[in-house]
């Protein structure tokens, strides 16, 4: 429990790092401290596949993707020019929902707890991922196919101008 | 204090500050961090519903799924961004209409 609260508190504090960092490349690497946060935290939840995509793709390829798009636009200077001052009101924002909330959310979510209705059990996560969930495997190729048709759409081959 | 309840205060948090990030900047980047906050607190959630209601293998299939779709929405907004930089050099949210074909 305690380990449980712990990680949770530290995804916090990450995900406010993120976002208030200056430094967009601190951002990125914020940004993948939250996923191994995550991914700790479902291997807590005794969700280990889950955990392990969640660990190499969010908090890997993702974490690459944003380092290389900081990078591609770093001489920029629209970046530094944001403005940062709704930004710095983060924490007390937070605070002030933070504190709000702890009265009004735990008792709904205890509630909203109380109406669960235990699933039998569906058997291995192979079972479950190949026979029960096989329409989202073909989403989820379509999904790819769809990501590749932008990145090829947004960045179109170059014609030579005669 | 109930053990689901407490986690899914966290969660709350974590979607307020991803909300925050998304509505208080302007930059590109800034906002696709803020999604991806958004979407580490809703597979939180959804792993942890699993795990109440004894279904965590189809929960971890489902974010299976999302993790995937979440790595294409990523990489689709990056390269509006880069685009958007190349053509106008700025990263702006507010600048993408320059994108205009």
């Amino acid at each position: 429990m305690i380990y449980h609260t712990l990680l949770f508190s530290l995804a916090v504090i990450a995900a406010i790092w993120a976002v208030m960092a200056r430094n967009l490349l601190t951002s990125a690497i914020m940004l993948a401290l939250v996923s191994v946060c995550a991914s700790l935290l479902l291997f807590n939840f005794n969700a280990p596949w889950a955990a392990v995509f969640e660990l190499s793709v969010c908090a890997g390829l993702i974490t690459v993707l944003f380092i290389s798009g900081v990078s591609l636009i770093r001489a920029s200077t629209s970046t530094t020019a944001e403005k940062m001052t709704y930004l710095k009101v983060l924490p007390l924002a937070l605070g002030i929902f933070g504190i709000a909330a702890w009265f009004y959310l735990p008792p709904f979510f205890a509630e909203l707890a109380g109406w669960k209705y235990t699933a039998a059990e569906a058997g291995p996560i192979g079972k479950v991922l190949w026979e029960l969930r096989r329409p989202d495997l073909l989403g989820q190729i379509a999904m790819l196919a769809a990501g590749v048709f932008v990145i090829k759409s947004v960045f179109p081959k170059r014609r030579t101008v005669k | 204090m109930n053990f689901f309840a407490f986690d899914w205060y966290f969660i709350a948090l974590l979607l307020f500050i991803g909300f925050y990030a998304m509505l208080a900047s302007s930059s590109i980047i800034r906002q696709l961090i803020g999604l991806e906050i958004v979407s580490k607190g809703v597979m939180l959630a959804v792993i942890s519903a699993g795990a109440l209601t004894n279904n965590l293998q189809l929960a971890q299939a489902i974010v299976i799924t999302m993790i995937v779709i979440e790595v294409v929405v990523v990489a689709a907004g990056l390269a509006l961004l880069v685009k958007n930089h190349r053509l106008s050099g700025l990263a702006d949210i507010w600048k993408l209409n320059g994108l205009k074909g």
